[in-house]
C-alpha cells in the first residue's frame, strides 16, 4: 500500500481560457514549495497527486503544500488497485488503528472508473458492510461520523482511500496576478497586508525604510523575519532596504512639526513609485486602515497618493484593529511584529501630528527640500536582501 | 577601521593566556574529575588547587568555602533559593543586576515578602533605609559590590556590619554580588559575608563560568542535584577548561591589580576632563569605581549615539533603548538614582576593563565628542 498526497486547488476550475496557465504556475509554486523533498508530482483530472515520496517526510509536506496559495485542501491518501477486497484490507489496517477512538463511520465514494462493475453507492454500502461484520463496536454515521472513510476510484485503475482533509491556504497561486511593491515596516498590518494580497495571486517583492542610527539592528532583523514568513507562503520575496535617515533630518530641520509624519509619508511613497518602475511592479501596497493613526485618514491618503501614479492597493482599509491582530496570529506575524523594536525613533515624531493634511499646504512646506536628490540619495543607499522557502 | 571597546562591564575579551594554559585541558587531561583512576583524580587536583587559588585572592580560605556554577546568575539563585523562607522577608534593593532583582521578584510572586531599598541620587544603596528595612524576620539581605551600570560602590563591609548587628536575634544571610568588583578591586572577604557571587567573563574567562564563596559554617544546599560534583553542591561534570580558564584569568588580573586600578583612574579621569562640557553630563563620579564611566548626552539619545558611535568604532552600551514605550526606555536602575529625563534620554555606559589602554581613551573621547556635536547640529 502505497503513501500518496491529493491536493486540490481552488477557483482555478473557475478560470476558463486561462486556466491552464494558472494549474501551470500552480505547478511551479507546489515544486518551490517542496524543494529539496524527494517526490514526484503529477497532475490528474482537477487534482495533483504526489507520489513516490518518503512517508517520514509527508507531515512536512503537507505543512508546506497547506502554505502555498491556490491549494483547497489536502488529503494524505493511500493508493490501492480498484479492487473491493484490496480496499477493504486498507480500510480495516486503518480501523484496527484507530478502533479505540472512534464509534461512528461514514464512506463516501467518488467514482471516475465508469468501467468499475458498481456504482458508487454500491461500492460504499458494500465496503459498509464489510466494515460493520468485522468491527462490532462500530455503527454507521451519515450526518456527522468519527471517521468519514473517502473512497476515490480513479480511471486508470486505482483508488486512493483517504480519512482526513486538510483546509490549505486558499487563494491564487502567486505569480498569476502581476507584481506589487509592499510598504513593510515591522509592525503588525504591512505584513498581513502583504499576505493578502499575495493570496489573491500577486508577487511581492518588499521595500523597508529604516532611519538608523536613530534605529537599530534589531528593528531591521524583525523586519527580515516578517519578510522571511512571508516568503513560506510566497515561494520568495526580495525585500528593498531603505535609509530615510538623511530625509528625516531634513524634514525635522526644515519643515512644520506637524507634517513631519505627512511628508516622510511621501517620500516614502515616492521612493517606492521609483523603485516598482524599475522592477516591473504594478502596484504599491500599503497596510494602511482608516483612520488608525493621523497619517491614515483620508486626507493623508490623498497627499500620499499625489505623488504616485501607480495604483495604490490597501486591503485593510477597512478593518478594525482586532480584525488584523487576528489574521496577524493566523499567518503567525503577529509574534515577530510585537518585538519592541521600533522602527522609527520618536525624535521624529511629532507630538501633534496634523490630521487632516491639506495637499497645497503640504506641497508648500516642501519646498524647502531638495526632494529630487534626497529620493536618489536614498535610492542609492538600497541593499536588497532575498529570502526563498 | 580600529575598534575601541569600551563595553567590558557586559564582557570581556578571553585573556589568550589563561586560555592557551588552560587548553591541556581539553587535549591531554581530558578525564572526567570523578574517575578513580588516576588520570581523573589529577585532573579534580587541579581543580581543588584552583578553587583554593580563588580563596586566595579573596584572603578567604580561613573563612569560606568556593565552589564553580555556571554563571552569576546561577549563583545568584541557588543564593536566594537557599536563603527564602515562608513567613519571613528578604531585602534586596532597586540597584541590583537582573540575576538578583528578578530572582527575588519571581519569589514575591510565589508569595515570599521582598522588601526594596532605595538608592541614593549617587548611585549606591541608601543604608539608611535598607537598615529600616531590615527585622528579625530577615532571613537574607543582598547588596552588590559595584554597580554595573553606575559604577557606584557599596560599602559592603560596613553594612555587612550593620545588618549583622541589626539582626543578631535571627539568622539572617548576606549575600554580595561581586561580578563588577572580582578581580578589580583589591578586596579582603569579610567575614560577616556569607555569599559572595562571581563571574569569569567579566575579567577575561569565558562565558558559561561562575562561581560562589559561602560561610564554611553554612550548611548551603543545591540548586542542581546530581552525582555530587563540587561537594554535593553544584552537580554536573565539572567545566574543567572553563573553571581552570578562570583561574587562570584571575591569577592573571591578581598578579597587577593595582597597576590596572592606578590606570584606569587615570584613563577614566581623563575622559572626565575631556569630554565637551556643553556636551556631556559626567554622572555618578563620586566614589565610582574606575572600570565605569556614566555620562549623559544632554538633550540626545543615547542609543543614536551609541549607533553613531559604533560606526565610528567605539562599542559601548546605553542606559536608555529608542523606544517609545517607558518600560522599556529607560534602565531600572537609572531610574532609581532619580536623574531628570533630559539626562536618562542620554545615559551611555563606557566601561573599562583589563586591556584599555589611555591612547584608546583620549580616541574614544574625541570620537564622544565629534559625534555628539554632530547629532546635536542634526536633531536640534
Amino acid at each position: 500500500m502505497e503513501k500518496v498526497i491529493l491536493i486540490r486547488y481552488s477557483e482555478i476550475h473557475l478560470k476558463g481560457q486561462n486556466r491552464k496557465i494558472f494549474e501551470k504556475i500552480f505547478m511551479q509554486n507546489l515544486k518551490l514549495a517542496l524543494g529539496a523533498i524527494p517526490h514526484n508530482l503529477v497532475q490528474i483530472k482537477g487534482r495533483y497527486l504526489l507520489e513516490n515520496f518518503d512517508s517520514q517526510d509527508s507531515n512536512k509536506i503537507v505543512e508546506k503544500i497547506k502554505k502555498v496559495f491556490g491549494t483547497h485542501s489536502i488529503s494524505v491518501a493511500t493508493k490501492v488497485n480498484s479492487d473491493i477486497d484490496a480496499i477493504f484490507n486498507c480500510i480495516q489496517a486503518y480501523l484496527k488503528e484507530k478502533a479505540i477512538a472512534i464509534q461512528t463511520f461514514k464512506i463516501q465514494t467518488n467514482r471516475a472508473d465508469k468501467t468499475f462493475p458498481l456504482n458508487s453507492m454500491q461500492i460504499s454500502s458494500t465496503l459498509g458492510g464489510m466494515v460493520l461484520k468485522n468491527f462490532k463496536n462500530l455503527s454507521v454515521d451519515v450526518h456527522s461520523p468519527d471517521c468519514l472513510i473517502s473512497i476515490d476510484m480513479r480511471e486508470n485503475g486505482f483508488t486512493l482511500i483517504s480519512y482526513e482533509t486538510i483546509a490549505g491556504a486558499g487563494g491564487l497561486p502567486v505569480g498569476s496576478s502581476g507584481k506589487g511593491l509592499l510598504l513593510l515596516s515591522g509592525g503588525i498590518d504591512s505584513p498581513v497586508a502583504g499576505h493578502m494580497i499575495a493570496k489573491r495571486g500577486m508577487e511581492i517583492a518588499c521595500i523597508h525604510f529604516h532611519s538608523y542610527p536613530y534605529t537599530n539592528l534589531q528593528a531591521r532583523q524583525k523586519v527580515e523575519q516578517l519578510a522571511q514568513l512571508l516568503s513560506t507562503y510566497t515561494g520568495k520575496i526580495k525585500l528593498y532596504i531603505v535609509s530615510v535617515t538623511a530625509i528625516q533630518e531634513q524634514i525635522h530641520k526644515l519643515c512644520p512639526e506637524e507634517m513631519m509624519i505627512t511628508i516622510l509619508r511621501r517620500f516614502m511613497i515616492g521612493i517606492a513609485d521609483k523603485l516598482a518602475k524599475q522592477i516591473g511592479a504594478q502596484t504599491i501596497i500599503t497596510g494602511e486602515n482608516l483612520g488608525q493613526v493621523a497619517s491614515q485618514t483620508i486626507e493623508g491618503i490623498t497627499s500620499s497618493n499625489a505623488v504616485t501614479t501607480i495604483p495604490m492597493l490597501r486591503p485593510l482599509i477597512g478593518f478594525d484593529k482586532d480584525e488584523i491582530i487576528a489574521r496577524a496570529r493566523a499567518i503567525g506575524s503577529f509574534e515577530i511584529s510585537i518585538l519592541p523594536y521600533e522602527d522609527c525613533c520618536t525624535v521624529f515624531l511629532p507630538r501633534h501630528p496634523l490630521i487632516k493634511p491639506k495637499l497645497s499646504e503640504v506641497e508648500r512646506a516642501e519646498k524647502k527640500l531638495d526632494i529630487e536628490q534626497l529620493i536618489q540619495d536614498a535610492f542609492e543607499s538600497m541593499e536588497v536582501v532575498e529570502f526563498k522557502l | 577601521m580600529q575598534t575601541i571597546y569600551l563595553d567590558n562591564a557586559a564582557t570581556t575579551m578571553p585573556d589568550s593566556k589563561a586560555t592557551e594554559r588552560a587548553m591541556e585541558f581539553i587535549q591531554d587531561k581530558f578525564y572526567n574529575p570523578s574517575a578513580i583512576y588516576r588520570q581523573g583524580i589529577l585532573v579534580h587536583t587541579e581543580i581543588d588547587k584552583a578553587r583554593r587559588g580563588m580563596l586566595q585572592f579573596l584572603d578567604a580560605e580561613r573563612t569560606h568555602n568556593f565552589i564553580f556554577t555556571s554563571c552569576g546568575t546561577e549563583s545568584n539563585n541557588q543564593v536566594f533559593q537557599f536563603a527564602v523562607k515562608a513567613n519571613k522577608n528578604i531585602v534586596v534593593n532597586l540597584g541590583e543586576h537582573p540575576s538578583v532583582y528578578n530572582t527575588a521578584k519571581n519569589l514575591e510572586q510565589k508569595g515570599y515578602e521582598v522588601r526594596y531599598a532605595k538608592l541614593k541620587s549617587t548611585g549606591e544603596v541608601d543604608i539608611e533605609h535598607l537598615l529600616s528595612l531590615v527585622d528579625d524576620k530577615t532571613t537574607l539581605v543582598s547588596v552588590m559590590h559595584v554597580n554595573n551600570e553606575t559604577g557606584a560602590i557599596n560599602d559592603i563591609d560596613s553594612i555587612a556590619n550593620l545588618v549583622k548587628v541589626k539582626t543578631k536575634k535571627g539568622r539572617c544571610y548576606m549575600h554580595v554580588d561581586g561580578v563588577q568588583a572580582f578581580a578589580k578591586n583589591l578586596y579582603n572577604l569579610h567575614e560577616n559575608i556569607d555569599f559572595y557571587t562571581v563571574s569569569a567573563h567579566k575579567i577575561g574567562g569565558l562565558k558559561g563560568v561562575g562561581g560562589t564563596f559561602y560561610k564554611k559554617n553554612i550548611v548551603f544546599a543545591p540548586l542542581l542535584v546530581g552525582g555530587g560534583q563540587e561537594m554535593g553542591l553544584r552537580s554536573g561534570t565539572e567545566n574543567v577548561f572553563g573553571n581552570m580558564q578562570f583561574f587562570y584569568a584571575a591569577s592573571n588580573r591578581m598578579a597587577n591589580i593595582k597597576e590596572c586600578w592606578q590606570n584606569l583612574l587615570e584613563c577614566k579621569s581623563y575622559m572626565q576632563q575631556h569630554l565637551d562640557k556643553d556636551l556631556f553630563h559626567i554622572l555618578y563620579a563620586q566614589n565610582s569605581t574606575p572600570y565605569i564611566l556614566t555620562v549623559s548626552a544632554v538633550g540626545l539619545r543615547g542609543e543614536v549615539l551609541l549607533h553613531m558611535l559604533e560606526d565610528e568604532g567605539l562599542l559601548c552600551s546605553t542606559g536608555s533603548a529608542c523606544s517609545s514605550n517607558a518600560k522599556y526606555k529607560y534602565s531600572r536602575i537609572i531610574q532609581a538614582t532619580e536623574l531628570t529625563n533630559t539626562d536618562m534620554e542620554g545615559v551611555l555606559r563606557l566601561s573599562f576593563g583589563y586591556k584599555t589602554t589611555l591612547e584608546e581613551c583620549k580616541l574614544a573621547t574625541e570620537k564622544l565628542n565629534s559625534c555628539a556635536k554632530k547629532l546635536k547640529a542634526k536633531i536640534l
